[in-house]
């Protein structure tokens, strides 16, 4: 069953950084390929392609993923053909909604040299930093381990692209930090959260089999804290990321504080398309346009950002 | 990636593997195209969270079949399951090019899978083959009754010849055309022994994510450097395009 607004008089539409985007739905970075895109017609109210970096990178020798407990451990390593190539593929990406591009670079540098390229190309809506990557000047820490890092880099890439929205994209660990050093530095807006630092172990032949990030519903618990501290303590928009696998994952992300939702490895396993019509469904049976749920629940209770509370 | 309900039609039980019959509709199957699929329940489930990739082992145009292992979560409850979700065909099968002359078919294990059907469209385009099938053990190997006249391999000799699929098929080098799925070290064993005047396509076993490209976690390395994804530029790949 295909669900769509003209049909349901369903608002689905939300506004993010200035964008208005048709459902609130967002793929997540590296996990929608140009072969999947006949499927995802209509679904997303943003495209968002695979990372890109400087220069093409191989990524990382297989086994890359491994199954884990309702969830799976990636390890890809940003394989992707470089930005110039990337460029001249990224019309493929265009379903007529505005497309959000990830970038990571080895240094703060790179990361500039990026924003300015994309500064330029009005096929771009918005940028996304991918700050989970290793940051080469920092003995390979992640930009996001720290909120001094994420300053610098945040900083460096609200200078190189002034006209357009930047969303900084971080891992659990600390994010309530990371995030505040994120706004001060410029950012339009967050995408909360990462994968979860994971491994997994093959004890048959006593070897490690993928050490890379973990995903899928898993992490849903974790993300939901995630997004709800920091947008109840913080003014720009987040977008929710981690375990979204169905209409009412959604739901949650939003009331938690969310202004648009990132679906990611649940593409592999689901039709996007069911997801937006639960959601769908989940609005008609509460009477409610998406963008009404956004912080519903925000000051229901004390956030303790960082806290430990129970 | 869009699941498609289907009904077990039909299973079989073949020594240590399972034969899953259910009813597709579509015009053509390429030998060697798989599918991902799961046990239904998806996705009040959640876990097993990823479906698994299955080479078709047959399909006439109105049923199809998988082979599969039981060997974790995912192919135990697929092989209890009385219904099942199945993707559309997915990757690349092997090109079939009839002026090569005689064929070979190398299946090493549970790669034995796409020679079911391949060897049919061979049958009907008039191409004369022989199957080489290699296993671990009898319990394996019963599979092989499937293809009459198949040579059998066993690495510990309790059925056929003893020792790999390789011992079995001696003179790769005569034929034409040299098909073979497997694990890869049998697969780059096979390479090796086909040489490179025959058209040799090897289809690749590798774990794979999302199974439509998405993930690039099924990767294989190629020659001249860099990995391509299995699900989409393959499964099926010629020989001398990949780097082992």
């Amino acid at each position: 069953m295909v669900v769509r607004e003209h049909e349901t008089g369903v608002d689905l539409a939300v506004e993010l950084c200035g964008l208005t985007l048709r459902t609130p739905l967002i793929p997540a970075s590296g996990t929608l390929a140009k072969e999947a895109l006949g499927e995802v017609e209509g679904v997303y109210g943003a495209m968002l392609p695979k990372t890109t970096t400087p220069e093409a990178r191989a990524g990382n020798p297989p086994p890359r993923v491994a199954e884990t407990p309702a969830g799976m451990v990636n390890s890809i390593g940003l394989q992707n053909p470089g930005v110039e190539n990337f460029l001249q593929d990224l019309d493929a990406f265009d379903l007529g909604v505005p497309i959000f591009v990830s970038v990571a670079g080895d240094t703060v540098a790179e990361f500039g040299w990026l924003c300015e390229i994309l500064a330029g190309d009005d096929r771009i809506s918005a940028v996304e930093l991918n700050l989970s990557c290793p940051n080469v000047e920092c003995g390979g820490l992640a930009f996001c381990a720290g909120p001094a890092s994420v300053e610098e880099v945040v900083a460096a890439c609200r200078a190189a692209v002034p006209g357009k929205p930047i969303l900084a994209k971080l891992t659990n660990e600390g994010v309530v930090e990371n995030a505040r050093a994120a706004e001060s530095a410029g950012a339009d807006g967050l995408t909360v959260m990462n994968t979860i630092p994971a491994l997994t172990i093959d004890a048959r032949a006593q070897k490690v089999l993928v050490r890379g990030g973990l995903s899928g519903p898993a992490i849903k618990p974790v993300a939901l804290r995630a997004v709800y501290d920091v947008s109840g303590v913080l003014n720009v928009p987040v977008i929710g990321s981690g375990g979204v696998v169905s209409g009412t994952d959604v739901a949650e992300f939003m009331l938690a504080g969310a202004s648009a939702v990132q679906v990611g490895t649940a593409s592999f396993v689901r039709d996007p398309q069911e997801i937006l019509d639960e959601f769908t469904a989940y609005l008609k049976e509460n009477s409610s346009g998406a963008a009404e749920l956004t912080g519903a629940l925000r000051g229901v209770r004390p956030v303790l950002a960082g806290g430990e509370d129970i | 990636m869009k699941f498609y309900k289907v009904k077990v039609e039909e299973r079989e039980e073949l020594g240590t593997y399972t034969l899953l019959h259910y009813r597709w509709s579509q015009e053509l199957v390429e030998p060697g195209q798989f599918v991902m699929a799961r046990a239904a329940g998806y996705p009040a489930t959640l876990d097993p969270f990823l479906a698994r990739p299955f080479s078709f082992y047959d399909y006439d145009g109105k049923m199809a079949s998988l082979l599969f292992e039981v060997r974790g979560r995912g192919t135990a409850l697929l092989d209890l399951a009385p219904t099942i979700e199945v993707t559309a065909p997915l990757g690349k099968g092997f090109r079939i090019d009839p002026e090569l002359g005689r064929a070979a078919l190398l299946g090493g294990g549970i790669g034995v899978a796409p020679l079911k059907i391949l060897g049919r469209h061979l049958d009907a385009m008039g191409v004369s083959h022989d199957v080489f099938l290699g296993f671990a053990d009898a319990g394996s190997s019963v599979v092989a009754r499937d293809f009459p006249g198949a040579e059998v391999a066993t690495m510990d000799g309790s059925a056929g010849t003893c020792g790999t699929v390789l011992d079995a098929a001696t003179g790769l080098e005569a034929y034409g055309a040299v098909y073979s799925c497997g694990p890869n070290p049998m697969l780059a064993a096979v390479k090796l022994a086909a040489g490179e005047k025959s058209l040799c396509q090897l289809s690749v076993e590798e774990r794979m994510g999302c199974g439509n490209g998405s993930c690039n976690g099924c990767v294989v390395p190629v020659r001249g450097g860099g990995y391509v994804r299995s699900c989409v530029d393959g499964p099926v790949f010629p020989a001398e395009a990949l780097a082992w």
